[in-house]
């Protein structure tokens, strides 16, 4: 074989090398199946070029590109600076609807960056290849660590300021277990010397008592009894301390009653 | 002493200028006509095609050997080894597939031509060319140095792809992760951007080995012990070039990430 020849082959050996790296990096596809659509955000959280799109937690595309849209308003009229543009594999295309979220998430032990889409409800219909969609802004880390911060600073701003009622709204707490304290002493010692025994026994007498005081009311007798008395308290309705006065003075009896 | 180490001193630096002359020189031989396009074909079959075996045979097993230690370190160190395969495929194309296959084109090819050139020299056929009136710059060196280049570019695109190759296989046979999750890890850490610097750097060292190699083949003393001299002296300093011309150029390209 001729020394052109081997070289010719070596070379043609490292070109179809190179095209497989980048075929299998994803750099490089020239039978892609996807369509496009351009996510508005105004915090990305770390996605790159290249960052994987998830629909229902499986691979269907890329991140395009990224990129900065300082005039970009929204059709509610919310400015929204930064555009990522993605592509989504064909199959995966009709599970994305209108009422899709797009959240940006994080995946792995090294924690991988990706955009989650979750699959929109059948009513809705699909995107245009291309249409502008508001995507979910991932919360801030950074923002809640500080915002973390500025109220750990206030809480301790505010007990060094109420030092002294501080200590004494905890030393009045203090002082109000221990009366608990004592109390629920006092009743564990009532309970075991056997008084509360003796006063939940009376109870129960006092109960049965009643319970046989009500039966003999609802007999005979002792309806016809709470009749009289009703008829008698009706009688003495008119009985009062002067009518009680004039009775005795006609009866001829002098008393002082009242 | 101190007449000595001047000396030694003032040495170093007429080799640097030397060498600089030599680049200079190619340079320019490379870009004006003639151009000996047989000759370089010639070359480039000996330093590319001749080299290939030899390099995608050992880059292998380096490739497999990094990949088990990396993951014995790591289970030693986070009991999990889940990342080798992505960390180890960007330790392989970004320092490992460059720097062995320098290494081995050194040893192979920067040996033969300073005895080549030196012996050359030493035989005065460096004169005769002289005395017909062709430049040894433009006959020797500069056929040479293109294909070193452009074999070093191809060498190192190869090696990597085989020492990936090699890693996957290791990866699924040893440490039981599949090719799937092989090419998902690398995707994670590897970009299309770093088979280009490597390349790069395999152009750049192929260029050091025939520059160093033709300057101590035409410093070469009369002898066989000076075409000895000749051939390690280019060798050594051929691989400590390839060292420091990697860390330069790392240091380079860590400003495109």
């Amino acid at each position: 074989m001729k020394s052109e020849t081997k070289v010719g082959l070596l070379f043609i050996t490292a070109v179809v090398m190179v095209v497989i790296f980048a075929y299998y990096l994803g750099a490089l596809n020239p039978f892609t199946n996807a369509h496009e659509l351009r996510l508005a955000y105004n915090y990305a959280g770390g996605v790159e070029v290249g960052s994987p799109v998830r629909v229902m937690g499986i691979p269907v595309g890329k991140v395009k590109s990224i990129v900065f849209r300082p005039d970009q308003k929204m059709e509610s009229g919310e400015e929204v600076k930064l555009e990522i543009v993605i592509t989504v594999d064909k199959s995966a295309w009709k599970t994305i609807r209108t009422d899709s979220r797009f959240y940006i998430n994080l995946a792995g032990v090294i924690g991988e960056k990706f955009i989650e889409v979750s699959p929109g409800s059948n009513e809705k219909s699909e995107f245009a290849p291309g249409q502008l969609v508001r995507g979910e802004d991932p919360p801030r880390i950074d923002q809640l660590i500080s915002q973390s911060y500025g109220l750990a600073g206030k809480i301790l701003e505010f007990v060094e300021k109420n030092e002294g009622s501080v200590i004494e709204t905890i030393n009045t707490m203090n002082k109000l277990v221990t009366n608990l304290n004592k109390a629920l002493k006092q009743m564990e010692k009532v309970q075991s010397s056997g008084q509360l025994r003796n006063i939940a026994d009376d109870w129960v007498t006092i109960s049965d008592d009643l319970a046989f005081f009500t039966q003999s009311i609802r007999s005979e007798e002792g309806k016809k009894t709470v009749h009289l008395i009703n008829k008698l308290i009706w009688r003495l309705d008119a009985l009062d301390a002067k009518a009680i006065k004039k009775f005795l003075q006609e009866e001829g009896i002098k008393a002082k009653l009242f | 002493m101190v007449t000595a180490m001047g000396t030694k001193v003032i040495s170093i630096f007429d080799a640097i200028g030397e060498v600089s002359y030599l680049i200079l020189k190619t340079m320019v031989a490379l870009f004006t006509p003639p151009f000996r396009f047989k000759d370089f074909v010639k070359q480039l079959n000996f330093v590319a095609v001749e080299s290939a075996p030899v390099v995608v045979f050992c880059v292998s097993f380096a490739a497999m050997v990094t990949i088990i230690e990396a993951s014995f370190h790591m289970k030693m160190v986070i009991q999990n080894d889940a990342m080798v395969p992505g960390f180890s495929s960007l330790l392989i194309i970004r320092e490992l597939g460059a720097v062995i296959t320098a290494l081995l084109v050194t040893s192979r090819v920067g040996a033969g031509l300073a005895a080549e050139v030196g012996t050359m020299q030493i035989t005065e056929q460096i004169d005769a060319l002289k005395m017909l009136g062709i430049e040894k710059i433009r006959y020797l060196v500069v056929p040479r140095f293109l294909a070193c280049v452009i074999a070093g570019f191809t060498l190192t695109i190869i090696a990597n792809l085989v020492c990936l190759y090699c890693a996957m296989l290791v990866s699924q046979f040893k440490l039981g992760y599949t090719f799937g999750n092989f090419l998902v890890g690398m995707r994670t850490f590897v970009q299309f951007q770093d088979l280009v610097f490597s390349s790069i750097k395999g152009a750049c060292f192929g260029a050091v080995i025939p520059i160093v190699s033709c300057y101590y083949g035409f410093k070469c003393k009369a002898g066989a012990e000076g075409v000895g001299l000749a051939t390690t002296n280019s060798v050594v300093t051929s691989s400590v070039s390839i060292l420091i011309l990697d860390f330069l150029l790392s240091w380079i390209f860590s400003f495109f990430y």
